[in-house]
């Protein structure tokens, strides 16, 4: 449950007279449920970049509940990211050869010195929601919208306060796509999760709060 | 971590099995290359450890050193009988035992020598020492067991000539192993090669049967006859009927012949100094003349010389060899490393900490190094013991295949080298921005 407060944010690319993102100000209360939509280029990614501490934030301030991203070291935003935040990305990255869970656990295990007992049932009750029959099964023998599924099960495994997605359902079939978009309003409101949401999909942004829309960096 | 590193090297087995091999082949060659040669110098000094002063006809003192340490069959110049009675009387001798060859069976050589050097060499792992002329001790690695009789052939095992059919030795002991060519030799009295060759130099029919004719067998016989060895028959002797169990070699051995300056020549005479300082006073006063006295470390030494300029550029061409592998392995780690920034990206994103990252890279590559590393010096040590086995069994000579403490350090460096070197793989990742890598 964390609130954004976003202020005098600017992201410049070199080369580029304009910046690729400005958001003079933005906030968000906890557990609000976002889309960020926009054309290509418009700087959804650079947005998510910054919101998650993937990217350093250059000019202004990024301030999640108590947290100033902006004062961060990278390695301390790894750990930050890794606390507060579940990851669901167009490409699921998920890794061929580790079965469904231990793709959900991974994080987990390479951030923490010991892995609970608590995550691991908190993984297998994750997959049994999110459709997983059988957890073993190797994740490349899955089909698309499977693997989504299971990477909707891992960002929420730690019970992050915020679910951040980019385009979670762009490179689904609109029958997966749906099950997908299902899943992830219906988990983050079970867990009370903030969640943003990139995306293009209409059937994913109508069913979201507030709509944030995109256009050459600025919010319109 | 580990699991995730073990499955990806299973996901990429043929690849890491790839450069695994490449890696292990590479270390291989290094280490055969020493172990090869450690186990030649190593092999043929402990060959040569029961030769302390080899004395000989004037003539090359390797080919001495190879005839009467390795048995290695050469037509050496005789020494004169003389020259064995004098070393048996010198002081300074502990004792001196002829090294005489020229007879073989079945692939044996055959060498004429004394009880001495049947101590000198090991000792009786069964059976007894000489004590008749036709008293035969087997090298721990000849096929012939105690109480066999044989006939001994003239000439080299290479060069196959006359049986002396009139001859006939009994195997009465054996040797423990010694490690070395004599093990493969059969030991018989010095003195009965000569009465062989002197009877066989007056007789123009060599292969006529015992007992039939000519001066020496009649004279033989007689002695025979008078030393009473009628009684000595074993049971088996029985089996071989009318001759004798020992043939006209039923005298008993008598070591005071040996003091005879007419006794026949013998190729080289091996001798046990009662000091160090006296070794080196044979050696002089048998260095002149018609004599040359030779230790065979010393000789060995000089051979070791040319072997080690062998191995030295040997060894180099092997490390350039490993610099190779290891500089396209590196290549091919780091591309690999960087073809998959957006895994390493994806792992940093889902809140690996960026030195987990670091490790999994890290410890992936030196694993896959390491591991090749480890069965190079399996490969190459079981190269090597099967090419020492080869040549130990046509030499003689055992050859040590062993690792020493300085290859630990061997082992030590390459590990160091390869973890350093995986550090650069790593520290790509390491360096790597999530956000860019999952952008590309």
């Amino acid at each position: 449950m964390l609130d954004l407060a976003i202020d005098g944010l600017e992201v410049r690319f070199r080369g580029l007279s304009e910046p690729a993102l400005a958001i003079p100000s933005l906030r968000l209360a906890a557990g609000e449920r976002v889309a960020v939509t926009g054309p290509s280029g418009s700087g959804k990614t650079t947005l998510i970049n910054i919101l998650t501490g993937l990217d350093r934030t250059p000019t202004g301030r990024v301030v999640w509940k108590n947290t100033d991203l902006t004062a961060l070291s990278e390695g301390a935003r790894d750990r930050w990211r890794a606390r507060n935040i579940g990851l669901v990305m167009q490409d699921f990255h998920l890794f061929a050869g580790l079965s469904a869970l231990d793709n959900v656990l991974l994080p987990q295990r390479l951030s923490r010195f010991r892995l609970a007992d608590a995550v691991r049932e908190e993984a297998l009750r994750l997959l049994s929601r999110v459709g997983i029959v059988r957890p073993r099964q190797p994740v490349e023998t899955m089909s698309r919208g499977q693997m989504q599924r299971v990477a909707v099960a891992r960002a929420l495994v730690a019970k992050p306060g915020l679910l951040v997605a980019d385009e979670p359902t762009a490179s689904l079939d609109a029958e997966s796509g749906g099950a997908v978009a299902d899943l992830l309003l219906e988990l983050t409101r079970e867990a009370g999760s903030t969640l943003i949401v990139a995306s293009h999909d209409a059937r994913m942004t109508d069913r979201l709060d507030r709509v944030l829309r995109l256009e050459s960096g600025r919010l319109v | 971590m580990f699991r995730f590193i073990a499955a990806d090297l299973r996901r990429h087995w043929l690849g890491v099995a790839a450069i695994m091999l490449l890696i292990a082949l590479a270390t291989a060659l290094g280490v055969a290359v020493t172990l090869q040669e450690r186990a030649l110098r190593l092999g043929s000094a402990r060959a040569a450890a029961a030769f302390d002063l080899v004395i000989g006809a004037a003539g090359s003192e390797t080919q001495l050193v190879l005839s009467s340490v390795f048995l290695q069959p050469a037509p050496l110049p005789l020494l004169p009988g003389e020259v064995l009675a004098r070393l048996r009387a010198d002081p300074r001798v502990a004792w001196a035992a002829p090294v005489g060859f020229g007879d073989f069976v079945g692939g044996y050589p055959i060498v004429g020598t004394t009880r001495e050097a049947v101590e000198g060499l090991g000792r009786l792992a069964e059976g007894s020492g000489f004590s008749h002329l036709g008293d035969a001790i087997v090298g721990a690695d000849v096929n012939r067991d105690i109480g066999e009789t044989f006939h001994p052939f003239h000439g080299t095992v290479e060069t196959a000539g006359d049986v002396h059919e009139e001859v006939e030795y009994e195997v009465v002991g054996r040797m423990a192993p010694t490690g070395t060519p004599w093990d493969r030799a059969i030991l018989v009295p010095i003195q009965a090669v000569w009465e062989v060759h002197a009877h066989r130099d007056h007789d123009d029919a060599p292969a006529t049967p015992v007992n039939a004719s000519g001066p020496v067998a009649a004279q033989v016989k007689a002695a025979h006859e008078e030393a009473g060895h009628e009684d000595h028959d074993h049971a088996e002797g029985a089996a071989h009927d009318e001759h004798d169990h020992h043939g006209h070699l039923a005298e008993e051995v008598d070591d005071a012949a040996l003091m005879s300056a007419d006794n026949p020549g013998v190729p080289a005479i091996m001798v046990k100094p009662k000091s160090i300082a006296d070794a080196y006073n044979l050696r002089q006063e048998y260095r002149r003349g018609n004599t040359v006295a030779v230790f065979p470390g010393e000789v060995l030494t000089r051979l070791y010389g040319t072997l080690g300029d062998a191995r030295r550029i040997l060894s180099a061409v092997a490390y350039g060899a490993q610099g190779l592998v290891a500089a396209a392995i590196l290549l091919v780690v780091s591309i690999h490393v960087l073809q998959r920034q957006r895994q390493i990206g994806a792992l940093r994103a889902l809140g690996a900490p960026r030195a987990v990252v670091f490790g999994i890279v890290w410890t992936e590559a030196f694993a896959i190094l390491a591991v090749g590393v480890l069965i190079g010096f399996g490969i190459g040590y079981a190269g090597v013991s099967v090419l020492s086995e080869r040549l130990g069994s046509e030499s003689g000579v055992n050859l040590p295949v062993e690792f020493q403490r300085s290859d630990l350090w061997t082992m030590g460096g390459f590990f160091a080298v390869t973890a350093i070197v995986t550090l650069l793989p790593a520290l790509l990742a390491y360096r790597q921005s999530p956000a860019r890598a999952l952008r590309s």
